[in-house]
């Protein structure tokens, strides 16, 4: 049983730039998955409105019925954020690491257009076995 | 570093000794540099072979310094003039100047006799860069076959060098070849000197 | 014999070990996105009217309900995103943090919302929002001049809400 069932990438103005599914039950379509990453945009930016206290950056953990979201937002406004089982660990690191991987083999690829979707085959394997890893790091537990 | 005291000391520059200077520069700001330079390029070519030959003319303006350089402060103002010399400068001497290591190995080409190949499993310059499918076998390490030939040349062995990814067994990433043939008057001269 | 219903208030969910009123806000909508009730104990910043604030509170569940909703990994039939869900129906969620709030979030069987909003390191408040929803049940549904749907203006429940919610961590 996968404890991460997917990750998405969103650039600054709410557009899905990477998606990848780690074996979530039912199918999701592209356009589908476009429609939760910008409807997620703006719910992250509504929940700062809504803060009591003035500092907030938005949404970090969502805790639902029958899984975790985790997101992780940069300073540049690219947001990160992981679907996970109910109570899976380490996600902040884990979100932290895939964002030095993004800054590593996306942005420093002379082929990447900023704020478009992500195909660097770097990235891709260097995910994977990040992603891999903290598999094997919950199966140790 | 150099130090402020060294600074006072020699008040005119040519004064100064030539330092080996820090061997270490950021990873990350030469990735960003080099991935501007493709870029720069990329939008004043129209096609991947125009493309290619710029960066081998980037890399050639470098291997031409470097030489001199090296020759200067490594070779006691000295330069090969045998063929294996100068491959194994390159391969060696440059490679550690350029990217800290000794390149992975230095072969000769079997079906050729004017071939030869330094290889490397992972290039320094290709350890951020996935290049898009729609590019086919655009290689930027044509940068670093332009410093070969940039050597080669300025050291009076013209050749023609590219560089090639070539698929390893049981390893998901290709490495990078650089391929060198040698222009005939090398070999001849070669030749004769025995 | 008591005078509304037979019911007693079950005791309250122990309160964390932390004294000293970490709740900021409380929310009470029904199924219309009515706010019955709105109870504010310390909120240094506002940026909206309250009758904005209280409509993109209501925006914001019912977004975050039809996300969780078609988001959910676990089941293979998840219906169109957006759609409007029952109560009950679906993946919801019970609570989510930022970096200055928490919120957390609870929907009875007939769509009444009730979200509280509290310190980021409070912890699970589940039971406390159903013993905030017996509240309302025994002080508001059992009252016999209440209308459905109106806002509550009732001070014995808001005391008794306000007293509830100093005593959690």
């Amino acid at each position: 049983m996968a404890a991460i069932y997917s990750l998405y990438i969103i650039n600054k103005s709410g557009g899905l730039i990477f998606y990848k599914d780690y074996g979530s039950a039912g199918r999701m379509d592209t356009n589908d998955s476009l429609r939760l990453a910008s409807l997620w945009h703006s719910m992250h930016a509504i929940s700062q409105q809504l803060s009591p206290v003035s500092g907030c950056s938005g949404i970090e953990l969502l805790q639902a019925d029958t899984f975790d979201l985790h997101c992780f937002q940069s300073l540049t406004g690219t947001k990160f954020f992981v679907v996970c089982e109910p109570g899976t660990l380490h996600m902040e690191s884990l979100l932290k690491h895939i964002y030095e991987l993004y800054t590593d083999y996306v942005l420093k690829n002379p082929f990447y257009e900023m704020e478009m979707p992500i195909r660097c085959e770097l990235f891709d394997i260097n995910l994977a076995q990040a992603v891999q890893k903290d598999r094997v790091a919950l199966l140790g537990r | 570093m150099i130090g402020v005291g060294k600074i006072k000391q020699y008040t005119n520059v040519l004064d100064r000794p030539l330092s080996k200077g820090k061997q270490e520069v950021s990873l990350s700001a030469f990735a960003f540099l080099f991935s501007e330079l493709v870029q720069y390029n990329q939008t004043q070519v129209d096609n991947i072979a125009e493309l290619e030959r710029r960066l081998e003319d980037a890399g050639y303006a470098v291997g031409a310094r470097v030489l001199e350089l090296l020759c200067h402060r490594e070779k006691g103002n000295r330069r090969e003039t045998r063929l294996l010399g100068i491959l194994s400068f390159i391969h060696s001497t440059v490679w550690k100047v350029l990217f800290g290591k000794v390149a992975d190995s230095l072969e000769k080409g079997t079906e050729h006799e004017d071939e030869y190949m330094i290889s490397e499993k992972e290039l320094l310059l290709n350890r951020f860069i996935s290049i898009p499918k729609d590019m086919g076998a655009f290689n930027c390490g044509a940068f670093v076959a332009g410093i070969v030939k940039g050597v080669l040349d300025n050291a009076g062995f013209p050749a023609v060098v590219t560089a090639h990814f070539v698929p390893v067994d049981g390893q998901q990433r290709p490495r990078t070849t650089i391929l060198i043939k040698f222009a005939e008057e090398v070999l001849q001269r070669e030749a004769r000197l025995g | 014999m008591q005078f509304f219903g037979g019911s007693e208030i079950s005791p309250s969910p122990p309160a964390p070990a932390a004294s000293g009123n970490n709740a900021h806000m409380l929310y009470i909508f029904n199924r219309n996105g009515v706010c019955l009730l709105y109870r504010e104990w310390n909120r240094p910043l506002k940026t909206l009217s309250s009758q904005q604030d209280h409509k993109l509170m209501f925006g914001l569940l019912f977004s975050l309900k039809s996300l969780t909703a078609k988001m959910d990994p676990t089941s293979v039939e998840k219906g169109n995103l957006g759609v409007p869900q029952l109560p009950g129906q679906g993946c919801s969620f019970h609570s989510f943090r930022t970096n200055t709030y928490k919120l957390s979030f609870m929907e009875t069987p007939s769509g009444i919302k009730i979200i509280l909003v509290t310190h980021p390191r409070t912890s699970d408040l589940r039971d406390s929002l159903k013993y905030i929803y017996n509240l309302y049940v025994e002080y508001v549904v059992k009252n016999p001049l209440y209308s459905p749907g109106t806002p509550i203006r009732y001070e014995l429940f808001n005391k008794a809400v306000d007293q509830y919610v100093r005593g959690l961590g």
